[in-house]
């Protein structure tokens, strides 16, 4: 995927989320984006998936411009993936209907394709035994596993991740984070926003440096992480890896 | 152990020094309530306990309430003199109509002087004294009710409002066979409903049906030839006989000095005139 | 503590020690019973001190009144119950309008109504508004005051269960693409109803015991029928009882049903 913004803007309530920013990834697989809290990153991400319109400035992915009018944002919004901190699936729906559903009212599949088809990703996922059990009967982990199959179930163009495994304890964030890197090994185009360094590290391509609604920072993740340029963006990786085991 | 049943009463989130009061906070409730229960039964003097007599205060010019809320009118009048004639003070209680028998039947009140007639059925509950007044039932009709007698008014089609638990309800229970009955408990919401032609007739004595048309000219009709003969009476409560005969002498006192006479100018002045002009009785 | 206290600890009390164990059904009728015994021996107790001689013979004639007026009551309950619903979705949905204006409109009736008593309400209506736009049928009056009575509860209730839709739910479906109308149709309805239903029975039984006010426009429903019975025969304890014991067949069921639909919807969340 090629993801460009040209002088993206966004006041949330008189305080700017985000700064004018301006990217040109050029061919990427896995984008990370990480930075402080309240820099910006789940605003950036949202505008990004269609969830929120910018103040000014343009979203350009793989070489056509996101449109934020309806009906156009609707159309575009369904073929991005989109999984969130938590509480993505629907608590009155079991595992399997939270699959399908979008897949027969948005795409148009009848119920017997898309029950098919959920089941065999669920099955790929090694999540078929939890198909009819509502949310409130899994784990987060089984959760958030629920919800990355039920937004690739789609085929979307792109993957986004808001902090997908920021509610989970470490065992959970791992098979969470396993999956993901499953996915990016399968050639899914994906962009996550994480404060796990070391899986951004390992999995991302490039990586995005956020801080105070501006892009501190921008290059191959390898690059940044080992020779951050600036001085917030060392400050910032430092802080953050002290008591992780060196990669 | 018994401790430990009273420590039930409470939770156990309790401190040990928050429980002593509250349990004797709940002994002295008991203790008050149970002492309570005894206050109410003595024996003092009969003369000096007052006399509760119950009306329902919305019954012009018999029953009614002056400008500042307080009872008047001639059955207040009545009471007061009654009062005076057995040297008891008076209590009046402003009970609706249809509650009255029951407060009188449980001892709430003790006599009843609300323009009640002694009819056969309420004197299976409670006793009358001699009748005071005589009156009749009559009806007040729309003007295009087309109504000119009772046996117009029980037709299919017709509504007949009655108010609950007066006479006028009764006599409808039991002869109003073909038009529909409107029960409803003011008297002002019977009129309405006939000023407004919600209904066609309502059945009721004959002075209040007589103001009520005089309050409504352009509306009504007033009808005022009695088909059913009454007579008003002091209601007593079963086994008050010594009551009772008190009452009836207070009666015979009062209209031999010249008491009645005396309020009908003072409250049926123009009633007086208008149904001697008409050639009705007047009643007392 | 001895074997006997344990005994009678367990028997009666709630044990808050240990955790939480629910007491055996043997136990919980027994204090049942007890607790029922007490109210039956206090209003004993408050009738035998009012020297009241009992007539059921005499109110037993008149059982067909009671029986017709019952039958009205639950036909006019269920005709506003019906109507009422209907009511309340639309002036919850007309609360979210995007027409200033008729949002206003909404919370307007609805605080009208719900600061007014249902009395002042009901005069006002059948002896001026049904009047002025000359309804005469006044059973399809007072159905229609009970209606919108209800109707503005009824908006709130509704109003509540929308909004106690998360909205990271919401965000959820707008993130797959669902229209707005699909994102009420399958997120936020079904997920309200779970909220709307059992404060929704609440409110089927309040408008059971509100319809007894219906009385004072002389619609012949329960009350008004026991009403004509104590004027008919002066007894009302005998004529009352049986109203209350009336609306409490009425009544009981549905404060049940709804208690068990809580306790179903409160496993799914």
């Amino acid at each position: 995927m090629r993801l460009e913004l040209r002088s993206l803007c966004k006041t949330y309530r008189g305080q700017v989320a985000l700064d004018s920013l301006t990217l040109d990834t050029g061919e990427v697989k896995a984008l990370a984006i990480i930075g402080p809290s309240g820099g910006g990153k789940s605003t950036l991400l949202r505008i990004i998936g269609g969830l929120e319109r910018p103040d000014f400035g343009a979203v350009r992915l793989n070489g056509k411009e996101v449109e934020y009018d309806q009906p156009n944002l609707i159309q575009y919004r369904r073929g991005i993936g989109t999984v969130f901190q938590a509480f993505n699936l629907f608590s009155h729906l079991n595992a399997l209907r939270n699959i399908t559903l979008p897949l027969e009212k948005v795409h148009g599949y009848s119920p017997s394709e898309a029950e098919h088809w959920a089941r065999e990703l669920l099955r790929h996922f090694h999540l078929e035994e939890h198909a009819l059990k509502k949310p409130a009967e899994l784990s987060g982990g089984q959760r958030q596993r629920v919800a990355i199959v039920r937004a690739i179930s789609i085929k979307p163009k792109v993957l986004l991740f808001d902090e997908p495994t920021s509610a989970l304890d470490p065992e959970m964030s791992a098979e969470v984070l396993e999956l993901i890197s499953q996915l990016k090994n399968e050639g899914r185009d994906i962009v996550i926003v994480t404060h796990e360094m070391g899986f951004a590290r390992a999995a991302a391509d490039q990586v995005v440096f956020l801080a105070n609604g501006a892009i501190v920072e921008h290059g191959v993740a390898e690059q940044v992480f080992s020779r951050p340029s600036h001085p917030i963006t060392r400050t910032f990786l430092s802080r953050v890896t002290r008591f992780q085991a060196p990669v | 152990m018994y401790r430990r049943l009273w420590r039930g009463f409470t939770p156990r989130a309790t401190t040990a020094s928050g429980s002593p009061p509250r349990k004797t906070w709940i002994y002295l409730a008991l203790m008050l309530t149970l002492t309570g229960f005894r206050v109410g039964c003595n024996s003092q003097d009969v003369r000096v306990v007052p006399l509760i007599v119950g009306m329902e205060l919305a019954y012009p010019p018999f029953e009614m309430t002056d400008s500042n809320g307080s009872p008047t009118g001639v059955s207040v009048d009545l009471a007061h003199a009654l009062g005076a004639y057995l040297n008891r003070p008076v209590r009046i209680e402003n009970i609706p109509f249809d509650g009255l028998i029951p407060a009188l039947k449980t001892g709430k009140i003790d006599l009843i002087i609300s323009s009640m007639t002694a009819t056969p059925q309420r004197r299976q509950s409670i006793d009358f004294s001699d009748p005071y007044l005589k009156t009749g039932l009559c009806l007040l009709v729309g003007v295009h009710s087309n109504i000119h007698s009772i046996s117009d008014a029980d037709r299919k089609g017709k509504s007949v409002a009655v108010k609950k638990g007066t006479t006028g309800h009764g006599y409808a229970a039991a002869h109003i066979r073909n038009a529909t009955v409107l029960v409803l408990d003011k008297e002002t919401a019977c009129v309405l409903e006939v000023v407004q032609g919600k209904a066609d007739a309502f059945i009721y004595d004959q002075m209040s049906v007589y103001k009520n048309w005089r309050r409504y000219p352009d509306h009504t009709v007033a009808l005022l030839e009695p088909f059913q003969e009454e007579s008003w009476a002091i209601g007593l409560r079963k086994g008050t006989e010594r009551l009772r005969t008190q009452a009836n002498r207070f009666l015979v006192h009062f209209r031999e000095t010249g008491g009645f006479d005396r309020l009908a100018d003072k409250y049926l002045h123009e009633q007086k005139e208008a149904f001697r002009r008409m050639g009705y009785p007047f009643y007392f | 503590m001895s074997n006997r206290e344990r005994l009678l600890v367990r028997l009666f009390l709630l044990e808050y020690e240990r955790n939480d164990t629910t007491p055996s059904l043997a136990v919980r009728s027994v204090n049942l019973v007890l607790a029922f015994l007490f109210m039956v021996s206090l209003f004993y107790f408050a009738f035998s001190r009012v020297a009241y001689h009992w007539a059921w013979g005499s109110v037993g004639r008149y059982w067909p009144m009671f029986v017709k007026g019952w039958c009205v009551t639950v036909l006019v309950s269920l005709a506003a119950l019906a109507t009422s619903a209907f009511l309340g979705v639309f002036l919850a949905l007309v609360q979210r309008s995007r027409i200033l204006a008729l949002r206003y409109l909404s919370k307007l009736i609805v605080e009208l109504i719900r600061g007014t008593p249902l009395l002042v309400q009901i005069l006002i209506f059948f002896y001026i508004v049904a009047e002025a736009f000359q309804i005469r049928n006044r059973y399809l009056v007072g159905i229609l005051i009970l209606s919108i009575f209800s109707a503005a509860y009824i908006c709130e209730i509704v109003r509540g269960g929308i909004e106690s839709v998360g909205k990271s739910q919401i965000d959820s479906a707008r993130a797959i693409g669902f229209t707005h109308r699909q994102i009420y149709r399958y997120v936020v309805f079904p997920q309200a109803i779970r909220q709307i239903l059992p404060a929704l029975a609440g409110q089927f039984v309040s408008l059971i015991k509100d319809s007894s006010l219906l009385s004072i426009i002389s619609i012949s429903e329960f009350t008004l029928n026991a009403q004509e019975v104590n004027a008919f025969t002066y007894s009302a304890f005998e004529s009352y009882i049986p109203l209350a014991v009336g609306y409490l067949i009425l009544t009981l069921p549905i404060s049940l049903w709804s208690r068990r639909l809580e306790r179903k919807f409160a496993y799914e969340t």
